[in-house]
């Protein structure tokens, strides 16, 4: 467990470079006084959920394995990280919902909480959704990255962008891209968006196991 | 304790390891010999999962070794391994974190005897001496296998005497396997108990230095007396100079005759006449 907490902590410390430009763009990101509609500073918080990944993948990695750390503890500690990374975000863009949005009396402000629908089960709920959404975020971003490498990394890749080419200019596939949208993040069930961001996170670092046994 | 069975690693045509058979189960310092490009990293990188293999099967402690394995047992460390950009000192007490086995006293210990200072961020070390904290978190990592590639590049005539020693001493310590490629062969031969040499993605030699010392030899003298001395030996290379000829052989000497020279190979001839494509049915 303490080799573990280690490996967090590291990978946390390299991701300075992140936090401080997540940072910045928070605090200094603005929308035009002039429109009806601004956008809430604390979506950018998000921008960590993609950063991270880049950080635990190109820059730790290989340190951490010249350390002496085995790929099991690696990919634990990868895991922790991108959880406590998610509670993080989450928590942070909730603040930022609850106590900076409303102060902004003379326009709307969208916050992804609200955009995806998750206020609706409540800010407690609100919170955990968007954790477990931003934790498949990272982890499905360190799967892809973390195959690169390899041969089916980029066969992933080509897959990814024939989806995104082929589903969205015709319309039956369109509405299957949607709906699978529609699951993963404007779900209305909290139950059920919580689950299946669990089992394709769970699916998704354990696919990436499998595929490395079977390619191997 | 590491066998390899018709392990073969191929970029597209070009087979850097040919259908390699080997089995090492003896714990000891190993020496991997090659020319460069012999195929000596990927050989190394391959046995401690870093490398995925086209074919064939690698076992470390009767457990199979890919890319996609979890716990390899094996610490290998490249030369200019990268490393955080952190106080040497707190570099090494990270490794003792992120590794339970790892054996924080002999790196400490180490780290004071080469005057490594503990306060000097990683890369405002010299090259050496980024090698050699490299080398001792390696060491110190207390794995069943030590795969150290080229560790004495950038190191002078006196850290590689120390790095010897350091290596014997880890060695008595926790007697395991650690294999070391260099290509300074005569100074680690009193630090090695066997000798592997690669060359073109094969495995030319596995073997003691007491097999060299006794099989490795020159003979010289006039072209048809050394023909017919060496006719059934297993000649590894050969000169000829208008009527004189020079035959490398690796088998038992024939006798000593007046007409011939006979000599004892060094470790470094035997090394070239191995793989250094001079002629000879090799």
């Amino acid at each position: 467990m303490l080799t573990i907490y280690a490996i967090a902590k590291r990978m946390l410390s390299s991701n300075k470079i992140s936090f401080i430009i997540t940072a910045a763009v928070v605090l200094c990101a603005t929308t035009s006084g002039s429109t009806g509609i601004a956008l809430s500073n604390g979506n950018y918080t998000w921008l960590l959920a993609l950063m991270a990944p880049f950080f635990v993948v190109f820059y730790d990695y290989a340190k951490l394995v010249h350390l002496g750390t085995s790929k099991r503890d690696y990919f634990i500690g990868s895991l922790v990280s991108y959880t406590l990374f998610a509670v993080l975000i989450s928590f942070a863009n909730t603040v930022i919902y609850l106590l900076i949005d409303p102060l902004n009396k003379t326009q709307t402000v969208i916050n992804l909480i609200e955009l995806c629908g998750w206020n609706a089960n409540g800010i407690f709920i609100a919170f955990f959704q968007q954790t477990l959404f931003l934790l498949l975020v990272m982890i499905f971003l360190h799967v892809l990255l973390f195959m690169q490498p390899y041969w089916y990394g980029w066969l992933t890749d080509i897959l990814l962008i024939a989806v995104i080419c082929i589903f969205t200019p015709i319309a039956p596939l369109r509405r299957v891209l949607v709906g699978f949208f529609r699951l993963i993040m404007f779900n209305p069930s909290a139950l059920l968006h919580s689950a299946l961001c669990l089992f394709l996170s769970a699916a998704l670092a354990l696919g990436l196991l499998i595929l490395k046994r079977k390619a191997s | 304790m590491i066998k390899l069975e018709n392990v073969t690693k191929k970029y597209g045509d070009v087979h850097v390891l040919k259908d390699i058979t080997l089995k090492i189960d003896e714990p000891g310092i190993y020496c991997l010999l090659g020319r460069n490009g012999a195929g000596k990293t990927t050989f190394l990188k391959s046995i401690s999962g870093h490398q995925s293999i086209t074919s064939g099967i690698i076992e470390v402690d009767s457990k199979k070794i890919s890319t996609a394995s979890l716990e390899t047992g094996v610490s290998y460390i490249e030369n200019f391994a990268r490393h955080f950009n952190l106080p040497v000192k707190k570099l090494l007490d990270i490794a003792s974190k992120v590794n339970p086995d790892y054996d924080y006293a002999f790196a400490f210990e180490m780290m004071e005897r080469f005057e490594l200072d503990g306060k000097k961020k990683f890369n405002q070390l010299s090259l050496g001496m980024k090698t050699m904290v490299s080398t001792i978190i390696c060491l110190a990592s207390n794995k069943k296998v030590i795969l150290l590639d080229e560790p004495v590049l950038g190191f002078d005539a006196v850290m590689r005497v120390e790095f010897y020693e350091m290596l014997e001493e880890s060695f008595q310590k926790h007697p395991r396997i650690i294999i070391v490629s260099t290509h300074i062969i005569e100074e680690i031969a009193k630090t090695i108990q066997k000798l592997i040499i690669i060359d073109k993605g094969t495995i030319r030699f596995f073997d003691t230095l007491q097999s060299i010392e006794a099989k490795a030899f020159r003979i010289s003298g006039l072209k048809k007396d050394v023909e017919t001395a060496t006719q059934n030996l297993n000649i590894i290379g050969q000169d000829i100079i208008g009527g004189l000829a020079t035959c490398y052989i690796f088998d038992t000497p024939p006798r000593n005759d007046s007409s011939l020279e006979i000599q004892l190979l060094s470790l470094q001839d035997f090394f070239i006449q191995m793989v250094g494509r001079r002629g000879g049915n090799q």
